[in-house]
């Protein structure tokens, strides 16, 4: 039996909505921690998006890296009232790299040395994979806090939503532990005359590297590593503690999406990858969906029993049966009624095809593609009855 | 201003979602219009996530012909710096050896940028062999596609001898050049995307220091009819006809209005970018399509005709098409 996707946000303690980006994914994550709120639970809402998006809906005053709790009269003030409490978080990359660089390095010089490090610049802010990394981080701290019995977590964009769930370990291969060791041996540290006599692929690939570009690496490389030992040395276990969080059965995946072809093609590919993953998917969001006209239709007007493109006239005649006029004004409405058919008939196709490559156990849930920002949290709870129900 | 269409390099960046692709590939039929020779550049993406129903992919590294005058080609940082690597390492044993080598992600890791600036040397490659008239190149999502343009500067400036060196500084003699580089943007007119193009756009003109193309606000809704005409004709009086009409009268209604809604925001949207971008503002039509295809990437062309006028004088879109 398909569960509703109210159970299924009411059965989880996080929500993870993952999916490609300008689906809308930062504006659901933040109607659904919103819900939660509504219905008592002490929930908050995680972006990771540096492009300030969930600041700009909640209309807070979101400094990275801290949460703010939204205050209730915030929320009185837009008709909401709230039996729990939503708070709301936006992840600072280079803030959460520099604070593990706080904790981990040995001295003060040190940590100034790592902080201009370019390796370390790069692996905090570009690496990909060191972003998703960042933000588990912070939900399982969050879940750490025990303040929260909701935490929706709103991935960075991405060009699949399975990128989330693959980048932390990305990072893990990455920084392989023997690697590692080898970049700390002394005579790495002591630079390429010491190292003279060693003949390994490590030094070769590197000074070979180095001669043909002229760009040197090897200190930085063997600085950071070296001052950043014990972070290091303790990084699988942080790897596991992470992916525990996200494999937890309290943890539910919704993927995010808009009916667009190029999104909605893998479905299958998805849930069965997801699944492989020992993460499955539980639910699906489909956001900015036109909907079709669905009342009964007169089949002396529309033989084929519905209302395409070319059956504008028809339109028109029913318009003008009604008694409105001018016939121009009719003849435009009329135009505008068909060409949102056409839109919404493409959008039904596309999600028909996509919910037959999906479960039957995962329930989809349709919001419509609303006309106005929806950039305040009374705004947000409109999407509220499309997710949840009416309540 | 230079035409969009006499530069020699265009690059097309926006947040993602908004229709990169289809703005750069109508971008470059207009071009084939005009009798040009015209390459569309897939940076750093996979063909799958980009595709146009109809037209011809790229593949591999080639380019590929997919209409008369019109090629493609994929290019990628990762590959474009092993390209590199294979002319100054010119040892193939060597060479896979280093590929194979796990240290080699680390060297790339520590040498930021060397592959984004590889990537765009190859595009350099492209327009300095004088095969094309036009190159135009099709960015990742904002972040990264910054990360690429900031690169020639930011190497030129950080390694300043050496063969990456010499590479940045002719990248970047190139990429500065107004006459023939323009960086253009695209994005929808709605708040989230609007705010984030507004960063783009200055940091285009401002902190990368690129000369500006044009901003292209994707799918707009333009009504031909207003609120005010919906006002005057209200439905409500004019119940009773059968019910079925009834209902289609309404739901035409509906739909009237959502247009109306969508048009007022779209329009607020575009006026707010003109006043804090100060970039020249072209607007494509949202065409109301069951699926889009490469028809109507074609028919969006044809409105970039206007797009290189001088100005305030680019016509505005007109309602459906």
């Amino acid at each position: 039996m398909t569960a509703s996707f109210r159970s299924i946000v009411e059965r989880h303690d996080v929500i993870v909505c993952a999916g490609s980006g300008g689906v809308g994914k930062t504006t659901a994550a933040a109607a659904i921690a919103l819900w939660g709120a509504k219905h008592g639970r002490c929930a908050a809402v995680l972006t990771i998006d540096p492009a300030r998006r969930l600041a700009d809906s909640l209309g807070l005053p979101l400094a990275g890296g801290k949460e703010v709790v939204v205050p209730t009269e915030l929320l009185r003030a837009q008709g909401i009232d709230a039996s729990g409490s939503l708070s709301a978080m936006m992840l600072d990359q280079k803030g959460a790299w520099d604070s593990l660089v706080e904790r981990h390095a040995p001295s003060a010089e040190i940590r100034e040395r790592i902080l201009k490090n370019r390796f370390y610049q790069h692996l905090s802010q570009s690496f990909a994979g060191s972003q998703e990394y960042m933000a588990v981080e912070e939900l399982a701290r969050l879940r750490d806090s025990g303040r929260y019995d909701l935490i929706v977590v709103d991935t960075p964009p991405s060009r699949h939503a399975l990128e989330f769930l693959e980048a932390p370990r990305r990072l893990n291969d990455f920084l392989d532990r023997k690697i590692i060791r080898w970049f700390v041996k002394p005579y790495v540290a002591a630079g390429w005359p010491a190292m003279r006599f060693v003949n390994r692929t490590a030094g070769f690939v590197l000074r070979t590297l180095e001669e043909a570009t002229g760009i040197t690496v090897l200190a930085e490389i063997s600085d950071f590593f070296g001052g950043m030992q014990s972070l290091f040395d303790g990084f699988s276990e942080r790897m596991d503690r992470v992916y525990r969080e996200l494999k937890s059965p309290k943890t539910a995946f919704v993927v995010v999406s808009s009916p667009e072809e190029e999104v909605l093609e893998e479905a299958e590919y998805l849930s069965d990858k997801m699944a492989a993953l020992g993460m499955p998917l539980r639910a699906v969001v489909l956001n900015r969906v036109h909907d079709e006209f669905t009342d009964p239709i007169d089949r002396a007007d529309f033989p084929r029993g519905e209302i395409r493109g070319d059956d504008q006239e028809s339109v028109e005649a029913c318009l003008t049966r009604s008694g409105l006029s001018p016939a121009s004004l009719v003849e435009r409405l009329a135009r505008n009624f068909v060409a949102y058919q056409d839109v919404a008939r493409g959008d039904g196709l596309r999600l028909e095809m996509f919910a037959r490559g999906l479960p039957r156990q995962v329930p989809i849930v349709r919001v419509p593609n609303f006309s106005t920002d929806l950039h305040q949290l009374g705004a947000l709870a409109r999407m509220h009855p499309y997710l949840f129900g009416h309540s | 201003m230079t035409s969009l269409f006499d530069r020699r390099l265009l690059f097309i960046v926006g947040k993602g979602g908004v229709g990169k692709s289809t703005v750069a590939t109508a971008l470059a039929l207009a071009a084939v219009r005009r009798k040009k020779r015209v390459l569309l550049v897939g940076l750093d993406f996979d063909d799958r996530a980009r595709s146009i129903a109809g037209l011809r992919q790229a593949e591999g590294r080639d380019a590929v012909e997919a209409l008369p005058g019109f090629f493609r080609q994929n290019v990628e940082g990762k590959a474009a710096l092993e390209e590199y690597l294979h002319l100054i390492i010119p040892v193939r044993r060597v060479l896979k050896a280093v590929f194979d080598s796990k240290v080699y992600q680390y060297f790339v890791a520590a040498a930021p940028g060397l592959k984004e600036l590889m990537a765009i040397g190859k595009i350099w490659y492209e327009v300095d062999r004088g095969r094309w008239d036009l190159v135009i190149v099709d960015s990742p999502a904002t972040g990264h596609a910054l990360q690429y343009l900031r690169m020639p500067k930011t190497a030129s400036e950080t390694f300043t001898t050496g063969l990456v060196h010499r590479e940045a500084k002719r990248v970047w003699s190139l990429l500065s050049d107004p006459k023939a580089t323009a960086v253009s943007v695209v994005t929808v007119a709605e708040e989230l995307p609007v705010n984030e193009t507004i960063t783009i756009c200055n940091q285009v003109r401002g902190e990368l220091g690129l000369p500006e193309g044009i901003l292209f606000v994707n799918r707009f809704h333009a009504p031909d009819f207003s609120q005010a005409e919906l006002g005057r004709a209200s439905v409500s009086s004019r119940r009773g006809v059968s019910e079925p009409c009834d209902a289609l009268c309404k739901a035409v209604f509906t739909a009237a209005e959502e247009e109306v809604s969508w048009g007022t925001l779209n329009e607020r949207h575009r006026q707010k970018l003109v006043a804090e971008t100060g970039w020249q503002v072209v607007v494509l039509p949202f065409l109301f399509r069951e699926e889009f295809g490469f028809a109507d990437v074609e028919a969006l062309s044809e409105r970039l005709d206007d797009a290189d006028r001088p100005r305030g004088k680019a016509r505005r879109a007109e309602g459906h098409p």
